[in-house]
């Protein structure tokens, strides 16, 4: 019963995407929509990874900025063709959450966050110190759209994120993703169940990191430029923030979560300098009067029947 | 080497005075505090406000400065950490938003200009062949004193005492008659304080600008994972390897690697001894 | 559940304002009035006075009767210092406010970033902020899509370079009678354009370069490069630094007496008032500014105190000399070209000949503005007793000499 009312749910809210372009008229809020889908699916994978295991990774914005970057070299250097980018970005990304996963994903918690923290902003810096071959604080500038209408690269991110994000929700409810929220409530019991906590954590952060990885390409290609920005910090928690607003754990809500956000950062605009006091702000309302969050609790409220 | 060994002394007193704080809210309620830099920024811009708006003397305006953060901190706690402390992610989440607030709000209000803070010494020190700023020295001499007086505050006295028992098990303390509660804003206020204190010393010779929180609590952080969380006397050491390494970077290799030193200790300290120096709790 | 009635019944009217927000509005192509758009960091001070210099120069127009008989009206949008931020400005301005022109920018990676996304919406562009010469690389390698940039303030780094070797020469060397340099900058793109060529530029007139060296613009103590460099031997320090935070860098300069003279490129230093904000330690040091409050041209002194009288603030930062002069001359080339179509307004951007606030605007065949004496140069200014701003070079500019601080011997 609450599936079919999901898929629902889904379709609806997929067409709703959909048709916004021609409604909303204005290519301007097209951009911003793009780039909203693409925070989307960060969100959702960041989701996937630490929403479902309670490992919150802090480093996030590494596999996007591995992937972005990637996507770029391989334009302004190889000149290859962007569908290549896509791929590679998204191997590039796995790679690194391969190397980093296994000394890191033994530890607890906090500890986890921070050091997936700490590779990211290392990366960051050294994006910075080797300005000669990275491009430095300016990044990499021209690389090519992927397409060349605003309107079809819209269309093809939707429908890169909402694939994405359905195999992303179908592997969180399948037996799989039931092994790893078990993993989050109780790690030793699972690993006296005989389960093998270490090789779950880490196939789940490699496919989260993928994901992220290929939103990282797909960003590249459409603001035709990455810069050391996004190996930030900052990227992370705005992503983080999104998952919390939509909802931690339901993979949905996260890119429900981004959508909200980023529109709301774009129409807050009239607000000239008070532009983030009043987003942060809003912020603080949400995050104190709603700590499950707000998509996905308000979704199972419409949809009656419990169950994520 | 010698300018090394002077130099390396104040960027540890500085970092020891902020990782303190930081390190001791999350010993006593295991938060991890993301405002913690915004006391800092509201320590300087609290100073320059008393002495150049309202022309108090610095000597009264300062103390007044850290009193007023110390204040802010037990109000954050009180209004809004305590209702969400059950979840870390949560308060994580709060104090960065509240953190980003302060941020702006000091920006609308005083410009992204820099701001001058007045130092108590204007004078240099000559010591040796290496010339030093009298601040500086000032500085290093009034953070050994406060870090001194915070341990025998800890180890000596009754609120000591409800520190150390409330960090060992909040429960247990509360059925002693401890009000955990009351003892979370203590610390609070004081971990601000101290922050606060830092920016007072400090800022005269470091920036004073809206954003100036966000590295020293970078740094802070750093430093409490090397030196153990919640460990007083790791984060103590960890200040004194940060600071030093960091010089010792600055002059042998060069200014622009500096930033790096401290993430890839605290990576480094992750993957091998995750509990850092002096940490009891298993990170496993 | 109570707290998700507090949410809707806020969201309800936000969502109205979407609704509203999204209605195409319509501005007709050559009629009503010329739209300026203005992308620029709101909460910085440069953003701060490109508003106020652009508003000036808007209402003079306007005062005269607008252009063509119409009106000039300005539309802001923030862009930051985030890449992503400022995407979203041009797009903005450009796509849902329909602006004729946009005049901008500051820091070079968000222009950069920028580009390609003017270009696409085939909207003019006059940079006043951003000083890599990639800004305007597109002119030379490919005219049909890079034609709409200008770069209309300041130099680019490489006209910035040579200025500075010519100060060196001129005072450094000529007046003080030094021979042994530093060069430090920040780890920038248009620092790492600047600093091979002032370090080529130095050596060719026989200094020795005892120390190059690039921070991180996130560095908060200088102390350890400021040693380094005292224990290099150089007399003279050039400094190369616009984001990374020059209050420490003067402070901690002047707190220890280092015995080397500090000068060069600080953007910071350019502000009027930057001497009382670091009460008095810029006392020595000598920056390079874009405009100072001289006769350099006949309206300098006028737009200056009008400027002050309309703000309050203590003199404009460099932003706003190119804000103001890129308003007018974009004022003339429409009103040579009879309408506001880009094809014809960039014919006759390209043969602008303009006096500015601060010097004669031309452009060069790269849409770059030309630099050099009579043309928009650097006028390098010492803090001297009081905060005075003493111009020390060039020479025709000249209101004082340098003095030594106290501390540093000759």
């Amino acid at each position: 019963m609450t599936v079919r009312r999901d898929l629902v749910g889904a379709v609806l809210a997929v067409s709703i995407l959909a048709v916004a372009p021609p409604l909303v008229g204005s290519s301007y809020l097209v951009g911003v929509l793009t780039v909203a889908v693409i925070y989307g699916l960060w969100a959702a994978s960041w989701d996937f990874m630490s929403g479902l295991t309670g490992r919150e990774n802090f480093g996030f914005a590494l596999f996007i900025g591995a992937g972005a970057y990637t996507a770029g070299f391989l334009d302004t250097l190889a000149h290859l063709s962007p569908w290549w980018g896509l791929a590679a970005g998204m191997a590039a990304a796995a790679l690194f959450s391969l190397l980093l996963g296994f000394p890191t994903l033994r530890l607890k918690g906090p500890y986890f966050a921070l050091a997936m923290l700490s590779a990211s902003a290392i990366m960051q810096r050294l994006m910075l110190i080797f300005w000669e071959t990275t491009g430095g604080e300016e990044g990499l500038y021209g690389i090519a759209p992927l397409f060349s209408s605003p309107l079809a690269y819209y269309y093809f991110v939707l429908a890169a994120t909402v694939a994405s994000v359905a195999f992303l929700v179908m592997l969180a409810r399948s037996p799989w993703g039931l092994i790893l929220r078990a993993i989050r409530g109780d790690e030793a019991t699972c690993l006296a169940a005989g389960i093998d906590v270490t090789f779950y954590k880490m196939v789940s952060l490699i496919i989260s990191a993928a994901f992220g990885g290929l939103g990282g390409a797909l960003y590249a290609h459409y603001q035709l430029q990455v810069s050391p920005q996004l190996f930030s910090v900052v990227t992370t928690i705005t992503v983080i923030i999104m998952v919390y607003v939509g909802g931690m754990g339901s993979i949905y809500g996260a890119l429900g979560g981004a959508l909200l956000l980023t529109l709301l950062t774009e129409l807050l605009r009239d607000f000239g300098q008070w532009r983030l006091l009043v987003y942060s702000l809003t912020l603080i309302l949400i995050l104190f009067f709603l700590p499950g969050g707000l998509v996905a609790p308000l979704w199972r409220r419409l949809r009656g029947g419990g169950g994520r | 080497m010698l300018e090394i060994l002077l130099y390396g002394a104040v960027t540890s007193a500085i970092y020891a005075l902020l990782a303190v704080g930081f390190t001791l809210i999350f010993g006593v309620a295991r938060i991890l505090n993301l405002a913690h830099g915004s006391f800092y920024a509201l320590g300087a811009y609290a100073t320059y406000v008393l002495s150049s708006t309202l022309h108090l003397p610095l000597a009264l305006a300062a103390p007044l400065a850290v009193l007023c953060v110390a204040g802010f901190g037990v109000l954050l706690e009180r209004v809004l950490v305590r209702p969400l402390r059950g979840s870390q992610i949560g308060v994580l989440m709060i104090t960065l938003a509240a953190s980003l607030v302060v941020e702006q709000v000091l920006l609308i209000t005083f410009g992204s200009e820099y701001r001058n803070v007045p130092s108590f010494i204007d004078g240099k020190v000559a010591i040796g062949h290496v010339d030093i700023g009298g601040q500086r020295l000032l500085t290093l001499g009034v953070a050994v004193v406060a870090l001194g007086a915070l341990l025998l505050l800890i180890h000596r006295t009754r609120f000591g005492a409800a520190i150390l028992a409330v960090s060992q098990d909040p429960e247990a303390a509360q059925y002693l008659g401890i009000p955990a509660d009351r003892v979370f804003a203590q610390v609070m206020g004081l971990s601000a304080g101290l922050a606060a204190l830092a920016a007072v010393l400090a800022a005269p010779f470091l920036t004073v600008q809206p954003g100036m929180g966000l590295l020293p609590m970078v740094k802070a952080f750093a430093i409490v994972i090397v030196g153990g969380l919640g460990s007083i006397p790791g984060s103590i050491l960890g200040a004194l390897l940060l600071g030093y390494s960091e010089t010792i970077v600055a002059y042998l290799v060069s200014t622009s690697w500096t930033e790096l030193v401290s993430l890839v200790a605290v990576l480094f300290t992750l993957v091998l001894r995750p509990a850092g120096l002096f940490g009891k709790r298993a990170a496993f | 559940m109570a707290a998700y009635r507090h949410v809707l019944s806020a969201l309800i009217p936000a969502l109205a304002l979407v609704a509203g927000a999204l209605l195409p509005s319509a501005a007709s192509a050559q009629t009503g009035p010329i739209r300026i758009g203005v992308p620029t960091p709101l909460q910085l001070q440069v953003g701060r006075d490109t508003i106020d210099a652009v508003d000036m120069a808007i209402r003079e127009i306007n005062a005269h009767g607008g252009v063509l008989g119409r009106k000039l009206e300005m539309v802001v949008a923030d862009e930051t210092e985030n890449p992503e931020t400022g995407i979203n400005a041009i797009k903005k301005l450009t796509a849902d406010e329909k602006v004729d022109v946009l005049i901008g920018g500051y820091t070079s990676g968000v222009t950069l970033a920028q580009i390609p996304h003017i270009q696409r919406a085939k909207t003019i562009y006059l940079g006043i902020g951003a000083a890599s010469p990639a800004v305007t690389r597109g002119v030379r390698t490919d005219y049909e899509n890079g034609k709409y940039i200008f770069r209309a303030f300041p130099l680019n780094s490489q006209h910035q370079a040579r200025a500075l070797a010519e100060f060196i020469n001129g005072v450094v060397k000529g007046e003080l009678g030094y021979s042994r340099v530093a060069i430090i900058g920040e780890n920038a793109k248009w620092v790492q354009d600047l600093v091979p060529l002032l370090r080529k530029g130095a050596t060719d007139l026989g200094m020795e370069v005892k120390l190059a060296e690039f921070f991180d613009t996130q560095t908060s103590d200088f102390s350890p490069l400021l040693s380094k460099v005292k224990d290099s031997g150089a007399q003279f320090l050039v400094v190369i630094l616009s984001h990374a935070s020059s209050d420490v860098f003067v402070k901690q300069w002047y707190d220890a007496r280092f015995p080397m003279l500090i000068g060069g490129i600080d953007v910071k230093s350019m502000d009027a008032d930057f001497y009382q904000r670091v009460d008095g330690k810029a006392q020595g040091e000598i920056a390079a500014n874009l405009g100072v409050r001289a006769p350099l041209t006949p309206k300098t002194i006028p737009f200056w105190d009008a400027f002050v009288k309309k703000t309050g603030r203590a003199g404009p930062v460099y932003s706003a000399f190119g804000a103001y002069s890129a308003v007018m001359l974009y004022a003339e080339a429409v009103g040579r070209a009879k309408t506001t179509a880009a094809e014809s307004v960039i014919k006759e951007l390209e043969k602008t000949d303009h006096v500015g606030v601060v010097g004669r605007l031309q452009f060069d065949e790269n849409h770059d503005i030309k630099a050099g004496p009579g043309f928009i140069n650097l006028f390098f200014a010492q803090w001297q007793d009081k905060g005075e701003r003493v111009v020390v070079w060039p020479k025709e500019q000249r209101t004082g000499k340098v003095v030594l601080p106290a501390w540093i011997k000759k």
